[in-house]
């Protein structure tokens, strides 16, 4: 399925619907259609709100796929050169006066997801994320 | 998102509706703040909501801290298992207070 996406903020209700019906019909678990909204929410919104500098409209894709084990999600913008797995991880150890404030949708994203893979090919970022759809990862 | 506020037994309850994400978070950091500007004993609802993404967790985190630093009480409530998932995963469960429901929560008000 690919889904043309601008760079608007209100653009994430409409995602959710399209989301949803892609989960029901493809018989993907709630708890799955949860996490899998929770990725695209995080990394859409990455590109809505940083990628175009200015202030103009511009149209990104995104690209899902389901097959026997896995979700396939796969985002496709030209906006300005940005590999969101070179942010450091959070200290999720530290106590609740020095926890920092940011930096947490891609580590939550990649907490989420089998895999992350991000490419920059003809001034365009791809980043390709692989969501298991029955067995759980790790202790979740 | 809709944000549904009550004061029961002196303590705040916010109770946030739909999705607490980018789109909302800033309607969502409102209704919380001003909760915490003028209550000490916040409960936060997680019941209603579809999913939080980090924009919310963000607001959350700093309620945490405005009323750790103002000797209040922030006690996250009914929070559905998917939720507390990414709660856990972020390491909130640790800073936070987090209860399967108001009554059980009044341990930590009283």
């Amino acid at each position: 399925m690919l889904l043309k996406i601008k760079n608007n903020i209100e653009e994430m209700s409409r995602i959710c619907d399209t989301v949803r019906e892609f989960c029901v019909g493809n018989g993907i678990p709630d708890e799955r259609y949860h996490d899998i909204i929770l990725v695209l929410d995080e990394v859409v919104t990455n590109v809505i709100n940083y990628a175009y500098q200015d202030e103009e409209e511009h149209e990104f894709s995104l690209y899902l796929d389901k097959d026997d084990q896995n979700v396939s999600i796969k985002l496709i913008d030209n906006g300005m050169a940005f590999n969101p797995l070179e942010q450091e991880d959070p200290d999720i150890c530290s106590s609740i006066e020095e926890r920092q404030i940011g930096g947490l949708g891609i580590f939550i994203v990649k907490q989420l997801a089998e895999v992350v893979e991000y490419s920059r090919i003809d001034e365009q970022n791809q980043l390709s994320i692989v969501i298991a759809v029955y067995d759980k990862k790790g202790e979740r | 998102m809709e944000i549904k506020t009550a004061v029961q037994d002196n303590v705040t309850i916010i109770t946030p509706t739909g999705r607490v994400d980018t789109s909302t978070a800033k309607a969502f950091e409102d209704g919380v703040m001003s909760a915490v500007n003028s209550s000490n004993k916040i409960a936060i609802r997680f019941d209603e909501i579809d999913y939080i993404s980090s924009a919310g967790l963000r607001v959350v985190l700093m309620a945490g801290k405005k009323l750790t630093s103002l000797k209040g009480i922030l006690v996250l409530i009914n929070m559905p298992e998917k939720i507390f998932s990414i709660f856990k995963m972020s390491g909130f469960d640790k800073i936070l207070k987090i209860c399967p429901s108001f009554e059980e929560s009044k341990q930590f008000f009283n």
